[in-house]
């Protein structure tokens, strides 16, 4: 009797601490925190040694300055050039003339470029005029000459030129074609240039051209359609801006 | 040397105003109204000498004696120096160094070079990106007017990569009637990005013709036209491309009938 009361006793107590320890392990609400907070202290105190144990890298210093705009300069372009020109143009059947001129260029690479010209001649007698006295071909407004050209220009040959012993200047060969139109007799002809210049630049902005240009154009003056060559030979100074 | 956060070269700047300086000092003395006068003086010369100062980031700038590929190199910027840049032409900067060497720097070599603050010297290159966007447009060409030979030139600028406002200056040798026109009006890039892309265009403007001298015709006009045209473009190399285009003219004429005529025109042309 007395051991069966004992091991009552005894299963009763088992069952009271099983059940009281697993409501400890199972997961309710208000033992959450509980772990949480234990967690936590655990993580802590690890750092703490961690901190205590090694020398931690030193913090880095925000450093309170601004950067700084900058505001950069507007780059200069200098790839036009403009200048005037004085020379000769041999009108085909008409005599070599003064002829002045002016150009206006844009260097599109350092190669290319595209060059307008404009020009005015004045036309002389041709040798039937000289020959037959008193015979007028052309009036004196109608024997001007005046063209304009739009080409494309290849620049070849680059180097230098030296005068003395301390002076080097910049050179260039450039070849020259294009399309244009000259007024002249009384009308407006299509015409086909092509030529060749040499240029020479005593500083980066100052260019002295020596050019030589072909103006080819149909003509019926002399009563049957040719093509004239009309041979322009020029002296000019452009400056670059 | 370490690199400096002044766009300005010191040095010079610093010798031109004590020169400056001096000579204001000088002037002081007798005119004291003079004086701001010669400030401003000073000012304006700082404000001129205000350059761009680029750092050599590669091992060194080659500098050559003149803007092109056949001038020689004469000189050679160190890594870490500063160049300032005086001017460009075509693909060529003009610098100095230092010690005051002046050259000419290729672009290609000057794209690698810094600013002060140590960010890339970004700068417009002639390339497939430039023909997609860019400002300007020039061109010269020559076709066919309504039978007569056309020679024309235009300019465009650009209000987007699309759409381009051009004028349009021609001349046309006939065999009744020369003439002059002048045209402006908006051009449309469909496809800007593309190497050859279709066009569009819509125009206005004025034409001027006249009688040749052999055949008897009325006296000069001058009279309004318009055109509506399409076309294409088509990009060659470096900042060059192709323009070919067909323009529909109508002339509105004094007479009773306005006057059409076709143009056909093809012109190279350089963008910048």
């Amino acid at each position: 009797m007395e051991s069966r009361n004992r091991l009552l006793l005894l299963s009763s107590a088992l069952a009271a601490t099983l059940l009281l320890s697993g409501c400890a392990s199972l997961r309710w609400p208000w033992n959450k925190d509980k772990q949480i907070e234990e967690q936590q202290t655990e993580a802590e105190a690890a750092e703490e040694e961690a901190e205590e144990q090694d020398v931690s890298p030193p913090r880095v210093i925000e450093p309170n300055v601004a950067r700084r705009k900058i505001k950069t300069p507007r780059i200069d372009n200098e790839n036009w050039e403009v200048g005037v020109g004085l020379g000769f143009m041999s009108i085909e059947d008409f005599g070599t003339n003064v002829t002045y001129a002016a150009q206006l260029t844009y260097h599109v690479t350092e190669d290319f470029f595209f060059r307008a010209d404009l020009g005015q001649s004045t036309a002389g007698r041709t040798s039937f005029e000289t020959l037959g006295g008193n015979i007028e071909l052309l009036t004196g407004d109608e024997r001007r000459f005046t063209y304009y050209s739009l080409s494309l220009g290849y620049n070849f040959l680059p180097g230098e030129v030296f005068i003395g012993r301390n002076l080097a200047m910049n050179s260039g060969f450039y070849l020259l074609g294009g399309i244009g139109s000259v007024d002249f007799a009384g009308d407006n002809r299509l015409t086909v240039n092509f030529g060749a210049g040499y240029r020479v630049l005593p500083t980066d902005w100052l260019a002295i051209h020596i050019g030589v240009q072909d103006r080819v154009f149909d003509s019926d003056l002399l009563g049957e359609t040719k093509v004239t060559n009309n041979i322009e030979t020029l002296l000019s100074a452009t400056v670059f801006f | 040397m370490e690199p400096s956060i002044t766009t300005t070269r010191s040095r010079r700047l610093r010798n031109s105003f004590s020169a400056l300086a001096l000579f204001a000092c000088f002037f002081s003395v007798t005119a004291l109204a003079k004086q701001t006068e010669e400030e401003k003086a000073a000012k304006a010369a700082a404000a001129q000498e205000k350059l761009l100062q680029v750092f050599i980031s590669e091992p060194y700038l080659e500098l050559a004696t003149g803007p092109g590929r056949g001038y020689p190199v004469f000189h050679v910027v160190p890594r870490e120096q500063s160049v300032d840049v005086l001017h460009r032409r075509t693909d060529w900067f003009k610098v100095r160094d230092e010690q005051g060497v002046e050259g000419w720097a290729r672009a290609r070599d000057m794209r690698r070079a810094k600013l002060a603050d140590g960010s890339p010297f970004v700068f417009n290159l002639g390339d497939r990106a430039g023909f997609t966007s860019h400002d300007w447009e020039l061109g010269i060409g020559g076709g066919d007017y309504g039978g007569a030979n056309l020679i024309s030139a235009y300019g465009a600028w650009s209000l987007t990569d699309n759409m381009k406002v051009e004028i349009t200056l021609s001349q046309f040798l006939g065999n009744s009637s020369n003439g002059y026109k002048a045209e402006a009006g908006i051009l449309h890039v469909i496809v800007p990005e593309w190497r050859i892309s279709p066009i569009l265009e819509l125009g206005t403007g004025v034409v001027h013709t006249q009688p040749r001298a052999t055949i008897v015709l009325p006296e000069d006009r001058t009279d309004q036209t318009a055109y509506a045209g399409a076309g294409i473009r088509a990009y060659l190399t470096r900042r060059f491309f192709l323009r070919a285009d067909y323009r529909w003219h109508t002339v509105f004429t004094s007479r009773d009938d306005n006057e059409e005529l076709e143009e056909w025109k093809v012109a190279i042309a350089c963008f910048f």
